[in-house]
């Protein structure tokens, strides 16, 4: 029962935390609209594949929607900075540069690259465990059959019956 | 039904089988069908050799019989002592197949006692007739001669000379005897040899070359003791001598054995019907001088009888209580059994022994018990009979074997002194032992001893004497053990181990070693040595004779390789405790070297060396065995297999190494099978890893631009 009561208690402190962090990452955006209105339209549009694998990535940890919005930032970071280092930052400058071809290409080719990197990821983890496992068992059997060499079939037969 | 028992009785009333071959070297052959027909051959072999065998201290003339000094069924060599000039000496050469009496020779060797002739040795020894060694006396030859010459039919001695020539003699060399607790039980005339040539004093012969009472004539023998068989007649006790005293007075009086014309059954009834001195009182003329000494030695009460003290003050010429001639208490009327009528309880016990399967009817409808209680007026034997019916009753489903019992109990209900008697066994509890080693080496086997000892028909006898006596609590005391070995069915126990602790002077009967004659445990060893040389590569050097044999006579305890030889499947434990008993054998009593057993063992140790698992170590083994042979010390091949400290090293490694293989099994056997979980494991730490080069990516670009602004 208590059990029970602190896991709901949990579940309800991570979906707390889950809604806090929407409801920031919506303050923050009227914030920035109010604020920063061109840096908010270049950041919407930029970070529109990210936007689209947090709605869609509904795995645990969000892997895919973090690996996806890494390199889509990163995309995006120049054509921030560059409105942030104009004198006058204006909607129609900042809607200029960001539906540019180039621009386009880089922000959402970055956020491609995110998500084939999370796709080629985990095989390449798998091979690289696989190769250990590999490596470990003909360690193992090294060892058994020198322990065999030390001490000849007897030791089978005991390791079968104890088996047994 | 009807042929068996007509086979039985057969059986049992075949006087021949049991009586002893009293001419015949024995050879090893177990009963030989022409026994005379045989020393000859081998005498005229002997005389045309002219050979002589040089034995311990003695040369012995094979082709110089001397057979005045032939003693029962050994015969007499001519012998030259070759340490001594003065005196002379003659071989008396046993049987090999019936065993000696060791406290007999260990008391008399070398000692001179007045009534006894004068063991001067005894050798065990090759003897050439018999192809075989065997058990050598050398005895002091006596000065006179033998008493009862063959070729003469005057008496000997004169009546009136008897009470100084030969009681008196007689009396200090049963004495002598007494002290030590032995009977002579071999104290017959023919057996008496004049000390000096003017015959003025007698000498016992040999007493030990055979089981007691083994050469006595029937009728030398109390009435309880004649119903066994001759190699079971008992040690008995100075009272049997007595008895035997009497019947040789008796005989020496008449000038031939009482009773000769009679057959040993009849001998029997009649001193069962008359008892023992009327028997021959009514059938020959004793001299009246020794009426009195003869009636007070053949009371055949063992209580009443005659002993030192009566003979002593009859020879001092003062008169002594009258005996009882028969205490034997006679029925009113006959118990009828087999169309013969019976009188006396012992009477029909020998007749119930003889009649073994027609005796079971009369026991089963109460015919005996109603004459016990109305013919003989001796309840307390009918309560008794009683009481081993009603157990019959209880018998399970092998109700042959409790008839059997039942037959058996009656015959010592109605004759407690009596031998134990089974389907044609018939021995004294004392004489079981020799009884034993009599049935296994002429062929019967072990099976009638083994029958009585497991339907513990002497446990009956047991409980069947009266009184205390501390003889009986010691063959109690030794038939508890005889019991436990019989009961066992591994090496080391069974009949074979009841029979080298019964008899003390009883050689290994193993056949590698028989013909060896090995009777002391110090000669086991030369013995097999000598068997290695042909031995087969697949025999063991210990088998089931051997290890009794070892067990028996070892001083240290064997239990524990004993037990190790119950499992032959476990060749292992079975080659080491082979090995073990060996080499403590070879520690205790020599012989340093053995080279040809070595070598047999050594072939025999390969199972010996798995107690080793190290591959390293068995082959240091391997190695170290055929040079430690070479030896011939069984103690170092031992040592070599149970080297305790380096066992207990090996086995603690070999454990280590066991778990340390199965540990790596498993985790091989976890690592091959976890290909799935491994596989998600990856996907899960790749989508982690990829999210986070992603947003180390992320952070490095944006320092990266704001560090290019900046500178």
């Amino acid at each position: 029962m208590a059990k029970g009561k602190s896991s709901a208690s949990k579940g309800k402190g991570k979906g707390g935390r889950s809604a806090f962090s929407g409801l920031s990452v919506i303050a923050s955006a009227v914030l920035l609209f109010m604020v920063a209105l061109p840096t908010f339209i270049t950041l919407t549009v930029g970070l529109l594949p990210s936007l689209v694998a947090f709605i869609f990535d509904r795995s645990p940890g969000r892997t895919m929607a973090r690996c996806v919005f890494g390199l889509n930032f990163s995309g995006v970071a120049p054509y921030i900075l560059e409105i942030w280092m104009q004198p006058a930052q204006t909607v129609s400058g900042a809607t200029q540069a960001v539906f540019q071809p180039l621009a386009l290409s880089i922000m959402y080719g970055a956020a491609g690259l995110g998500w084939l990197l999370y796709l080629a990821m985990p095989p390449i983890v798998a091979n690289v465990l696989n190769l250990s496992a590999q490596r470990r068992v003909s360690e193992l059997r090294k060892k058994q059959r020198g322990l065999i060499k030390t001490w000849g079939d007897s030791l089978i037969k005991e390791v079968d019956r104890s088996g047994n | 039904m009807a042929e068996q028992a007509e086979d039985q009785e057969q059986d049992v009333s075949n006087g021949a089988a049991t009586e002893p071959v009293m001419d015949a070297p024995g050879g090893g052959a177990p009963a030989p069908a022409e026994p005379e027909e045989t020393s000859e051959n081998d005498e005229a072999t002997i005389s045309a050799g002219g050979k002589s065998v040089e034995i311990g201290n003695f040369r012995v003339f094979l082709d110089l019989r001397m057979p005045e000094f032939d003693m029962g069924h050994c015969k007499a060599y001519s012998a030259d002592n070759l340490r001594r000039d003065e005196g002379s000496a003659f071989a008396l050469v046993t049987d090999p197949v019936l065993p000696t009496r060791h406290d007999h020779m260990t008391f008399l060797t070398g000692m001179h006692m007045a009534g006894q002739i004068d063991l001067i040795d005894y050798e065990t020894a090759y003897w050439p007739p018999f192809g075989r060694k065997t058990m050598v006396l050398f005895y002091e030859k006596p000065a006179g001669g033998r008493v009862l010459a063959k070729q003469t039919k005057k008496l000997p001695i004169d009546e009136h000379d008897i009470a100084t020539v030969v009681v008196e003699p007689l009396m200090n060399a049963m004495q002598a005897f007494g002290e030590k607790g032995l009977a002579h039980r071999n104290i017959r005339a023919d057996n008496l040899f004049f000390a000096d040539p003017m015959h003025e004093k007698v000498v016992l012969g040999d007493c030990a070359s055979a089981p007691p009472g083994y050469d006595q004539p029937a009728v030398y023998e109390t009435a309880s003791r004649m119903g066994a068989d001759p190699a079971g007649r008992g040690s008995g006790s100075i009272a049997d001598d007595f008895y035997a005293l009497g019947m040789t007075l008796a005989e020496l009086g008449i000038g031939r054995q009482p009773l000769k014309k009679l057959n040993d059954q009849e001998i029997l009834e009649l001193k069962l019907s008359k008892g023992s001195f009327q028997a021959i009182a009514s059938l020959e003329k004793l001299p009246l001088v020794l009426i009195e000494p003869v009636r007070g030695l053949l009371c055949d009460d063992p209580e009443e009888r005659w002993g030192l003290a009566e003979l002593n003050a009859w020879l001092d010429g003062r008169r002594t209580k009258p005996v009882q001639s028969n205490t034997e208490k006679r029925a009113a009327r006959s118990q009828n059994l087999a169309g013969r009528d019976y009188y006396t309880c012992r009477s029909l016990a020998q007749g119930i022994a003889k009649n073994w399967s027609t005796a079971l009817a009369p026991l089963r409808d109460s015919t005996v018990e109603i004459w016990l209680r109305r013919g003989l007026g001796d309840n307390d034997r009918a309560k008794a009979l009683s009481e081993a019916m009603r157990q019959l009753q209880w018998a399970g489903a092998d109700k042959r074997s409790a008839e059997d019992v039942l037959v058996a109990r009656s015959i010592l209900i109605l004759d407690p002194t009596g031998p134990v008697r089974f389907k044609g066994f018939a021995s004294m509890v004392d004489g079981l032992g020799f009884m034993l080693s009599y049935d296994v080496q002429h062929g019967r086997g072990p099976q009638r001893f083994a029958d009585v000892i497991v339907r513990d028909i002497p446990s009956f006898w047991f409980s069947r004497q009266e009184g205390y006596s501390p003889e009986v609590q010691r063959q109690q005391q030794l038939y508890k053990n005889l019991r436990y070995y019989i009961q066992q069915q591994s090496a080391g126990y069974g009949y074979e181990r009841c029979l080298y602790a019964t008899v003390r002077n009883q050689h290994c009967l193993s056949p590698m070693v028989e013909e060896e004659y090995v009777v002391e445990i110090a000669d086991l060893l030369p013995a097999l040595e000598k068997a290695a040389e042909t031995a087969s590569e697949e025999s063991w050097p210990v088998d089931r004779h051997i290890a009794a044999f070892i067990a028996t006579r070892l001083e240290d305890d064997v239990e524990g390789q004993l037990m190790a030889m119950q499992n032959p499947s476990d060749e292992v434990e079975y080659s080491r405790a082979i090995i073990s008993m060996l080499a403590i054998v070879q520690w205790r009593h020599g012989p340093d070297n053995l080279q040809n057993l070595s070598h047999w063992v050594a072939r025999l140790m390969e199972p010996a060396i798995k107690v080793f698992h190290s591959k390293a170590r068995r082959e240091r083994v391997e190695t170290e065995i055929p040079k430690l042979a070479k030896r011939g010390n069984l103690v170092e091949l031992y040592n070599l297999i149970n080297d305790e400290q380096e066992r207990r090293k090996d086995q603690s490694e070999f454990v280590e190494a066991v778990a340390e293989y199965s540990e790596a099994e498993s985790e091989v056997f976890d690592l091959e099978s976890s290909g799935p979980a491994r596989m998600e494991l990856a996907e899960k730490v790749g989508q982690q890893a990829a999210a986070f080069a992603s947003t180390m990516i992320a952070l490095l670009t944006v320092s990266a631009l704001f560090l290019m602004h900046i500178f």
